[in-house]
C-alpha cells in the first residue's frame, strides 16, 4: 500500500482498517466536519437538499490531499454513499474503492452505556473507527436516564443538552461495536427512558427514527441538516425537561 | 418580579409584583434596555433577562396551568413560527417546532391585513383553502388570485384558510385544539381550523412563566 493519507468514508470492514494501520497510513475519517469552509463549495457535485454528512464528505474531499478514499456502500452505510462514490470517481483521479462491511464480530458497546458527557462519548466513538484495538479499560455502565438513538449527528452541539447518563443506541452503537450493519442492534431501544431518535434530514433513517419514535412509549422523534437550530434544540430541552429528566 | 414574552411582533409583559398583576403588549419594535425581566422567554428573550427558559417548555407549563384535561394539544401561532404541545395520560406525549415550514404565518397575516386594508371579523368562511406550507410562499398564491379576477378579500381569506389548515395539520390533526396566541383575536383563523377550537388568548406563556417563577419560589 503506497498510501500517506487515506479517507474513509461510514466504516470500511476491520481486515481495511487494520491493513491501513499495519502500514501507518493517516485515516482520515470524511464523514466528520475537518475543514471550515462554506458547505456551498459542494453545490456543484451534489445537490443542496442532500444529507449533510455526505456533503461534508465531499467537502472534506475537496480541501484534504489524499492518496484513496474507503467508502463503505453496503447495508452498514446507505444507497446514497453508493451514489456518492460514483460522483467522487468523477471528481478526483484518486482511487475510490467501494467496501460492503459485513462483519459480525461484536467489539461491545462500553462507551454508549457509560457515564461520561455525550459529546464526549460521540467522540471517542467516532474516533474509534480508525482504529481495530479492543479497548483495554471499557469504561463501567450507568443506570440510563435519558436515551439518544441515532447516527452521529452533523452538528455534536446538541449532545450538550443530554445529561451524562444518556445511553446511546441506533447505528451509533453498532458502529461502537464494530457491526454497522447489525440491524437488530440498530433497532434496539430502552423502552423505560424518554429517548430522542434522530436522524440526518434527507437521510433513509428519518423513516426508521419516526418509527421507532411513535413506537417508543416516550420518545421524540428529530431530524436537523447542517446545524441544528435553535428549535431542534429548544425540542431537546423541552423534551427532557418535561420528561423529569435531571439535566 | 417582571416575567416577559418576547415574541417577534409582540413582547408580553407580567410584574407579579403589582398589587393586580395584569399582562400589558408592546410592539417588539419598541423594545428597549429598560425592558429587561426576571425570566423571559419567545424568539427575541435571551437579549432581556439573565434567566431564559425555551419556549416549548414554557408553552407545556402553561397549558399545564390553564387546560384541566389530562389529554390535550396546545398550538401556539406565532408571528414566525408555529409550536404544539399533546399531553397524553397528563404527561408530555409529543411536541413540534416549526420555524421554516410555518415561516411568518402570523406575520404575513397581518401584513395583508394592512396591506389590503381588511378586517377579519368580517371576512366570510372561503369555499376552500390555498394549499400553502408557509407564509412566505403563500404570498404568490395570492397576488396569482388577484390577477386572475378573484377580489382580495376572497383571496386572503383562502389564504388565511390554508395556513390555518397547515398548522392544524401540524399538530397532528386533534379533534380538539387549544389554541394560544395572537391569532386568537383572529375570528377567520380560528373558524378555518376544521375542528373544535378553544382560544386561550395571548398570554399563555406568560402564564407558563408565572408557573415556573412559582415551581422556583418553592
Amino acid at each position: 500500500m503506497n498510501y500517506n493519507n487515506v479517507g474513509i468514508v461510514g466504516i470500511p470492514p476491520l481486515a481495511i482498517i487494520q491493513e491501513l494501520n499495519r502500514h501507518n497510513i493517516t485515516i482520515h475519517d470524511l464523514d466528520t466536519p475537518m475543514i471550515k469552509a462554506d458547505m456551498e463549495l459542494t453545490t456543484p457535485y451534489l445537490p443542496r437538499v442532500y444529507c449533510a454528512i455526505l456533503r461534508t464528505v465531499v467537502l472534506n474531499a475537496l480541501h484534504l490531499t489524499l492518496d484513496a478514499i474507503y467508502i463503505d456502500v453496503g447495508p452498514g452505510k446507505c444507497d446514497c454513499a453508493l451514489h456518492v462514490a460514483t460522483v467522487l470517481e468523477d471528481m478526483f483521479a484518486i482511487p475510490i474503492l467501494t467496501t460492503i462491511n459485513d462483519d459480525i464480530t461484536g467489539f461491545g458497546t462500553p462507551i454508549s452505556q457509560s457515564r461520561m458527557g455525550l459529546l464526549q462519548k460521540f467522540e471517542r466513538i467516532t474516533e474509534g473507527v480508525k482504529n481495530t484495538i479492543m479497548p483495554s479499560e471499557p469504561p463501567p455502565a450507568c443506570t440510563p436516564t435519558a436515551g439518544f438513538w441515532g447516527v452521529p449527528p452533523r452538528d455534536f452541539s446538541i449532545l450538550d443538552l443530554f445529561p451524562d447518563t444518556t445511553h446511546i443506541y441506533g447505528w451509533t452503537r453498532c458502529m461502537e461495536n464494530k457491526t454497522p450493519a447489525d440491524h437488530e442492534l440498530e433497532l434496539d431501544y430502552n423502552p423505560d427512558i424518554p429517548t430522542v431518535f434522530y436522524a440526518q434530514s434527507f437521510c433513509a433513517k428519518t423513516a426508521l427514527a419516526r418509527h421507532l419514535a411513535l413506537k417508543h412509549p416516550h420518545g421524540l422523534y428529530l431530524d436537523s441538516d447542517v446545524t441544528a437550530g435553535g428549535s431542534a434544540k429548544a425540542k431537546i430541552q423541552a423534551f427532557l425537561e418535561l420528561s423529569g429528566v435531571k439535566l | 418580579m417582571i416575567l416577559g414574552d418576547f415574541g417577534t411582533s409582540y413582547s408580553k409583559f407580567l410584574d407579579l409584583s403589582s398589587a393586580r398583576p395584569k399582562p400589558h403588549i408592546i410592539p417588539s419594535k419598541e423594545l428597549g434596555t429598560e425592558h429587561r425581566v426576571t425570566i423571559a422567554t419567545g424568539h427575541n428573550g435571551k437579549r432581556f433577562t439573565d434567566w431564559y427558559v425555551n419556549e416549548l417548555t414554557v408553552l407545556a407549563r402553561g397549558g399545564e396551568q390553564l387546560i384541566a384535561e389530562d389529554a390535550f394539544v396546545l398550538l401556539d401561532c406565532g408571528s414566525r413560527d408555529i409550536k404544539f404541545i399533546h399531553y397524553l395520560n397528563g404527561r408530555l406525549n409529543d411536541m413540534g417546532w416549526n420555524s421554516e415550514c410555518g415561516a411568518s404565518m402570523g406575520f404575513t397575516i397581518e401584513l395583508l391585513q394592512r396591506y389590503y386594508d381588511l378586517d377579519y371579523h368580517e371576512l366570510p368562511l372561503p369555499v376552500r383553502p390555498f394549499s400553502v406550507t408557509c407564509g412566505v410562499l403563500g404570498m404568490s398564491r395570492i397576488f396569482d388570485a388577484v390577477v386572475s379576477g378573484t377580489p382580495d378579500s376572497e383571496a386572503v381569506a383562502r389564504f388565511v384558510m390554508g395556513i390555518a389548515i397547515n398548522a392544524y395539520r401540524f399538530a397532528g390533526s386533534p379533534t380538539k385544539l387549544y389554541l394560544s396566541g395572537g391569532l386568537c383575536d383572529n375570528p377567520l383563523f380560528v373558524k378555518s381550523i376544521p375542528c373544535e377550537v378553544i382560544p386561550l388568548g395571548r398570554f399563555v406563556l406568560l402564564k407558563g412563566l408565572e408557573a415556573i417563577a412559582s415551581q422556583a419560589g418553592k
